[in-house]
């Protein structure tokens, strides 16, 4: 067992997720709010990247592909959500199928957190962010505030999925 | 590209429909994952061993490809199993298409 983060692979292949109450508390709660989403619309702007195109030069023959596959798609997103909310209120030991769910839902909520925020490549961050915190001298509830939120929310999923990232990677 | 999208009762143009797409047909299909800038390039690797079986420095080759070039061929093979693949990698979050290889 190598414990040097918040997820590890145990001895017996299995796997486990140790998070301080309130953090349990908080991925509980985004990805029951995604999962609402989710359940109301698949064709909000910042879910686009949950849900790609297949042929980029086809509009035909993508439109059948989504006729096909986007129920399935949004059927698997929200059964791995599922898991993941049940492994979380368990707190326990979790298959390697269960940390799978969790990875997706982890990687689920940055894809959308990270449209919303409208991250590029060549974002990393500071500069942004210095322009987003100046913009909200003086007005309290400006969106600056929940950008800035919303971004260390962003950089705490992507911290916790690369500890499960390394992990499951220790199991292949 | 030429593509006929028509069909045609004269019998020469249709011979020459069907062997476009024979030609076509011919060609397998790739998976290409492209870049995006949300998705860890660790995780993109692991997906790549993940679904593929693909060594950590063939992975890894991979997911550098994407993101440098933009783009990498990850699988090829029959339409089907082309866009069973592409469906995998959407259910992990990847962005990827599948298209006819080129000539």
């Amino acid at each position: 067992m190598k414990k040097n983060g918040p997820v590890f692979r145990l001895k017996n292949g299995n796997y486990k997720i140790e998070l301080a109450d309130d953090h349990r508390q908080l991925i509980t709660q985004l990805v029951e709010q995604l999962r609402d989403s989710l359940a109301t619309t698949t064709d909000d702007a910042n879910l686009r990247r949950l849900f790609p195109t297949a042929y980029n030069n086809d509009a035909k023959k993508d439109a059948e592909y989504q006729r096909l596959m986007r129920d399935e798609l949004l059927e698997s997103r929200l059964a791995a959500i599922d898991v993941t909310i049940k492994v979380i209120a368990q707190n326990d030991e979790i298959s390697a199928e269960e940390i799978d769910a969790f990875a997706r839902s982890i990687n689920s909520l940055r894809l959308v957190l990270g449209t919303t925020l409208d991250i590029a490549e060549s974002d990393y961050g500071s500069q942004n962010d210095t322009q987003q915190s100046e913009n909200s001298d003086g007005d309290e509830t400006s969106g600056a505030d929940e950008y800035l939120i919303q971004k260390e929310l962003y950089e705490y999923l992507g911290w916790l999925l690369e500890w499960t990232v390394g992990a499951q990677s220790s199991g292949l | 590209m030429n593509e006929f999208t028509f069909a045609s009762s004269q019998p020469g143009q249709v011979q020459e429909i069907d062997q476009q797409d024979e030609t076509k047909s011919d060609r397998p299909w790739i998976v290409i994952v492209w870049n995006d800038p949300i998705n860890l390039m660790s995780y993109v690797t692991f997906v790549f061993q993940k679904l593929f079986g693909y060594s950590l420095e063939k992975a890894t080759e991979l997911m550098l490809d994407v993101h440098h070039k933009g783009r990498a061929v990850v699988s090829s093979g029959s339409r089907e199993r082309a866009e069973f693949d592409v469906y995998r990698l959407h259910e992990h979050g990847l962005w990827a298409t599948l298209e006819h290889e080129s000539l």
